[in-house]
Parts: C-alpha cells; structure tokens; sequence
C-alpha cells in the first residue's frame, strides 16, 4: 500500500495538520493508517495523546533519521496507507524519507515566503528523482487559505501550475475546527462543535478523495 | 453535522510501488539532498559504555575470604563491587540510626 510523505522544510507550514486531516479522512473511509511522527515537536503524538485514536489508526512516534526507511519498509504493507509527518527543516531524515515516498504532499501557505522554501522541497525530489532513476509522484496543497482568494494566492498558484507543479484542489481552508485537532485530538467527526463543521468536514473529506484518486491512479 | 462518509475507499486499487531500499540507493538519494541543504541534523550518539556516576573511592582491606565473596557475588549479579559497599551502607545507617 502507499506511503505518502507530507514535507515541507519549512515550518508552520500545516503539516502536520495535513498529516491528520488525511488519515483521518482515509481512515473514515475504511483503510488503515498508520502515520509516522518525525517530527521532534512531535505534533502528531500530542495529538494522539489528547483522545483515543480513531479506528484503523496507528501513530508512531520519535522516528528518526536512523530507522526511517527501515520503519517505512516495515510498515508498506498490504492493507494499510503510511503516512509520514517530516519535520519542518531541511535534513537527511527529509531526503530518506521522500526516496520512500508514492507521493509527496508538499503543504504551502499561499504566501511568498511559504512557496520560496516549499519549492526547495520539490527541488528536492526532482533531484532524487534522477538520483533514483525513479518517477516520485508529488503535489502541493495550499493551506489555510481564505474564502476569498488573494492576489498572492492567484500569483503563486498560476506560477506553480505553470511550471507543472500538480496543485491539489480543493486547497485546505483556515478553519477553527483544524486547528482545534490539537486541542481535543480524534477526529473532525467526534470533536465538540467549532465553526463550520459542516464546511471543515466537507473541505477535510474532499481533499483525502483528491489524494486517495492520486494515490489509486498512481499520478 | 454531517456523520456519513464522504467516499469509500477500494483498498484494491492501492498499490505500493517497487522502491530500492538498498544502501547504496538511500546514499544517492542523501547525496542528492545534501547539495541543496538536507544535511544530517540526528546528534550524533556517543558510542561504548556510558561513564559511571560513581566517582567516589574507598580505600578498605578486608580478609582475602570476604574479597572472594564480594567479588563472586558481583559478579552473580553483574554490579560493581561498589554497588555491593553502597548496600552495605544503607543498611548500616539504618542499623546506627545515622
């Protein structure tokens, strides 16, 4: 099964809320995750820790740059999708990591800061790809984003798609909901309500299909 | 809110593709990251045995039969001989009220 890599290197970019909205998501759809926290703020294990896991959910935690590939290989079985939270840095554990990868979510606010470092990662997996002499599969989803789009936003957005980047629609909007992930752990679906939850269900929903498509047609 | 999920997922059209996992693979993948700034952050662990925090000494003489039998029994239990001295002590402060 499929080993998606969520990285960035650079930090506060969403990760690992990507992270969790997608195998949340997937889960709720009836595959098992387990997600990989190597993170050493270990976002995705405060999360774990602050409810039970959702059903065929599985978070491990302090994997390093040591045990990544061997933990990946471990764990890309039959019947279950990896997801790997990388931490928000340019290290080797990044490099491992994304020559493990069926695909590569790069998270990116739609600002010009968060697309400058955001693109070292796709450099990056251009550069393993021909290291590897093999196709990595990657795409960036926009996140946090407003109702109403920015100029910056429309900028980056056409310049990106204008350079081949795949960008995954739709992009996750800023809602209180995500955020609160942290604060209750679980899931969308069994979290006291915060703002639209209907909207952060529908926006969480469409982005894990629009992955999940990339994933079964093997982009 | 709604409760129902928003697809299903067919775990049958969900494939893994062949990665090479092989040393010599991970190192051109770290060679390749290494020029664009993805260097090695893990610290580096000492190796070999940790120092032991037992930095006191004593300077005692006890009968060749006892040194035999302290010796043996850290060795039994795989401690120091200090670790054996260290007992004793507690348990003669308990003895002497100290």
């Amino acid at each position: 099964m499929p080993t998606v890599v969520i990285a960035s290197p650079k930090g506060g970019s969403g990760k690992s809320t990507t992270a969790i909205l997608l195998g949340t998501e997937l889960a709720h759809a009836g595959a098992n995750v387990v997600m990989l926290d190597c993170d050493p703020n270990h976002s995705l294990t405060l999360w774990a820790d602050r409810a039970p896991l959702p059903d065929r959910i599985k978070v491990l935690s302090n994997v390093t740059e040591s045990d990544i590939v061997r933990t990946i290989k471990q764990h890309d079985t039959d019947g279950q999708i990896v997801v790997v939270d990388l931490e928000g840095v340019a290290s080797r554990l990044v490099s491992r990591a994304i020559s493990q990868a069926d695909l590569v979510i790069t998270p990116m606010r739609a600002t010009t800061l968060d697309a400058t470092i955001g693109v070292r990662a796709l450099q990056l997996i251009a550069e393993e790809e021909e290291a590897l002499d093999r196709k990595i599969a990657h795409a960036v989803v926009f996140t946090m984003t407003k109702a109403i789009r920015s100029k910056q936003h429309s900028g980056i957005a056409e310049s990106l798609a204008g350079q081949g980047v795949d960008l995954i629609d739709p992009p996750l909007m800023e809602r209180a909901a995500f955020s609160a992930l942290f604060e209750f752990g679980g899931n969308l679906r069994n979290m006291p309500a915060q703002g639209n939850m209907d909207g952060a269900i529908e926006n969480a929903a469409l982005f894990a299909q629009a992955v999940y498509k990339r994933l079964a047609e093997g982009v | 809110m709604s409760d129902g999920k928003a697809f299903n997922i067919d775990l049958g059209r969900l494939k893994s593709r062949e990665k090479d996992r092989s040393p010599q693979a991970i190192e051109k993948a770290e060679r390749a990251g290494e020029e664009l700034g993805f260097v090695a952050r893990d610290g580096q662990k000492r190796r070999g045995r940790k120092p032991s925090p037992r930095t006191g000494q004593v300077h005692a003489k006890v009968l060749p039969g006892i040194s035999e039998e302290i010796a043996n029994e850290a060795k039994r239990r795989g401690v120091q001989q200090g670790v054996l001295i260290e007992e004793a002590w507690a348990l003669y402060k308990i003895k002497s009220g100290i």
